[in-house]
């Protein structure tokens, strides 16, 4: 479904960020991205929904529905790049809802692109989608909170809508973004619980720093080492695998911090200007 | 420099301090003139009054519109570089121009009347309004932004469905407290020609007819308290109905 080959970013000095990653996501599968901070992991999302511009390679999205058109996501732009987003549903880390709209409000975003632009602009939702979205909420457990203002919710809760607009957005493939970085442990296992479901019926890519979460929940793991993938298959590492993978930062701890600063760089995406993530 | 500063700003302004307490004396004297008000104009006083706060009611949506658009363009995370720097440019040289200034020249292509104030006095928001709202929607998670294009949205639905929600209140609060602004405004735009009950006050000074004077100053106080009160009240409702609970 998600077909990634040979995708590389560069710094400005040459620097590479990503080294030619490849990766091949098909369908039921559950793939967590594992490695150390900076080593590429959400940079390489990022890429794929093009919020970061990449420097060469490609990544495919193949969709079975509508005769099984193909997507070139990384040299899309405008209409053609919406037609693509909208068939990707993206949870981020800090869930990024709109905090002032209602719970409902939020996961009928998701169906944004699919709607006429008048029609969205007049919040003109049929009933039949508005149950939909109800449905949708159920699924992640949060039906009864849908009429509450969204900033009023936990992290956890959050999480479970931002879950709930990408369920509602019928994605071709999921991707997310350490999704449960930022919660406590019950918390993420509640998280994954409703992503492995999910990835039955659409695949899922996530970014994740728990190597326990992704041995216990994903069907496929891909480690990146330094904007390299060094390893991709079963889910459950070694001890010595998981040393491998994070073993620079290990090492970094035990040794004096090394002289070249972290670059701080500004990445402006295509649509609007954001600060790049490299996390 | 700051003591030569003042003294010769002093002898410019012609103060003079040892003049202060007989003209204080005399002051007193007119200020009798101005009572009893004459309560008999008071009927005559509610029709001005009235084209008062319809020009400041006119005069506030339109500007609040106006300003929405300059704000938006004027939004680092909306607007391209270009767009942002000029629609900053005008807001900065809005707000420089006072709204006297803004009313002489409209009056001088439009003639005299209620409708160059309401222009002058929508444009006036602008310098205001158009520059918090900027502020308002720059300040606004990029994050947000982002995760609502990532669905596919457009960027006019990115405005519609991520960027007003979020600004609304603040949007409303700022555009309730203009309406307060603008009612003082409309007070003295109609002394310079825009009518209303400025342009009463005005002509009641010139005429010599104090106590007709007083009462427009009555008139004016309660307006402008009355204009205060509803906008403390529905700024309060909105604060309200915007609380994340």
């Amino acid at each position: 479904m998600l077909h990634v080959e040979n995708l590389t970013k560069k710094l400005p000095d040459g620097r590479l960020l990503l080294d030619r990653v490849s990766l091949k996501v098909s369908r039921g599968e559950f793939v967590g991205i594992l490695g150390a901070s900076g080593a590429g992991k959400s940079l390489t999302l990022r890429c794929i929904l093009g919020l970061t511009k990449a420097d060469s390679g490609t990544a495919t999205l193949h969709t079975e529905a509508c005769g099984g058109k193909s997507y070139d996501l990384l040299t899309c732009k405008g209409r053609e790049q919406r037609n693509c987003r909208r068939r990707m549903g993206v949870i981020f880390q800090g869930f990024n809802l709109v905090k002032r709209l209602r719970v409902l409000d939020n996961v009928m975003i998701g169906r944004l692109a699919r709607i006429h632009p008048l029609r969205s602009w007049l919040y003109g939702f049929t009933d039949a989608e508005a149950a939909e979205a109800l449905e949708a909420l159920r699924r992640v457990k949060m039906d009864m909170h849908a009429d509450r203002i969204t900033g009023s919710l936990s992290g956890g809760e959050m999480q479970r809508v931002a879950i709930a607009r990408a369920i509602f957005q019928k994605p071709a493939i999921y991707l997310a973004d350490e999704p449960i970085a930022a919660l406590d442990p019950s918390n993420s296992l509640g998280i994954m619980k409703l992503l492995a479901p999910l990835a039955q019926e659409t695949p899922v890519v996530g970014v994740f720093h728990q190597p326990e979460m992704t041995a216990r929940f994903c069907t496929r793991v891909v480690a990146i080492k330094a904007g390299r993938v060094v390893y991709d298959g079963d889910p459950r590492l070694s001890h010595n695998q998981l040393q491998d993978i994070y073993g620079d930062e290990l090492m970094q701890v035990l040794r004096p911090a090394p002289t070249t600063p972290e670059p701080a760089i500004a990445e402006s995406s295509r649509s609007l200007p954001v600060l790049a993530n490299f996390a | 420099m700051l003591v030569p500063l003042v003294i010769v700003s002093a002898w410019l302004c012609q103060v003079r301090f040892s003049g202060l307490w007989h003209d204080l004396g005399k002051g007193l004297e007119v200020i009798r003139f101005f009572f009893p008000p004459d309560w008999s104009s008071l009927r005559e006083m509610a029709g001005p009054a009235l084209v008062t706060v319809l020009l400041a009611a006119l005069a506030t949506p339109l500007g609040v519109l106006l300003s929405l658009g300059f704000g938006l363009a004027g939004a680092r995370n909306i607007a391209p570089p270009w767009l942002r720097t000029t629609a900053r440019a005008l807001i900065g040289v809005e707000r420089a121009l006072p709204e006297i200034i803004v009313l002489l020249l409209l009056v001088a292509a439009l003639g005299v009347g209620p409708f160059p104030g309401v222009i002058a006095l929508a444009i006036g928001s602008v310098g205001m309004l158009g520059k918090l709202f900027a502020d308002a929607i720059e300040e606004i998670d990029p994050k947000v932004l982002e995760s609502v294009s990532c669905v596919g949205a457009t960027r006019w639905q990115v405005i519609r469905h991520a960027v007003l929600p979020e600004v609304m209140p603040a949007f409303l609060a700022n555009s309730i407290f203009r309406f307060e602004v603008n009612i003082r405004a409309s007070v003295l735009l109609g002394a310079v020609g825009a009518g209303g009950i400025g342009f009463e006050l005005s002509k009641a000074m010139s005429l010599l007819e104090y106590e007709r004077a007083m009462m427009a100053v009555l008139v004016t106080l309660l307006l402008v308290f009355g204009a205060e009160r509803v906008s403390d009240w529905l700024r309060a409702k909105v604060m309200d109905g915007g609380r994340l609970a």
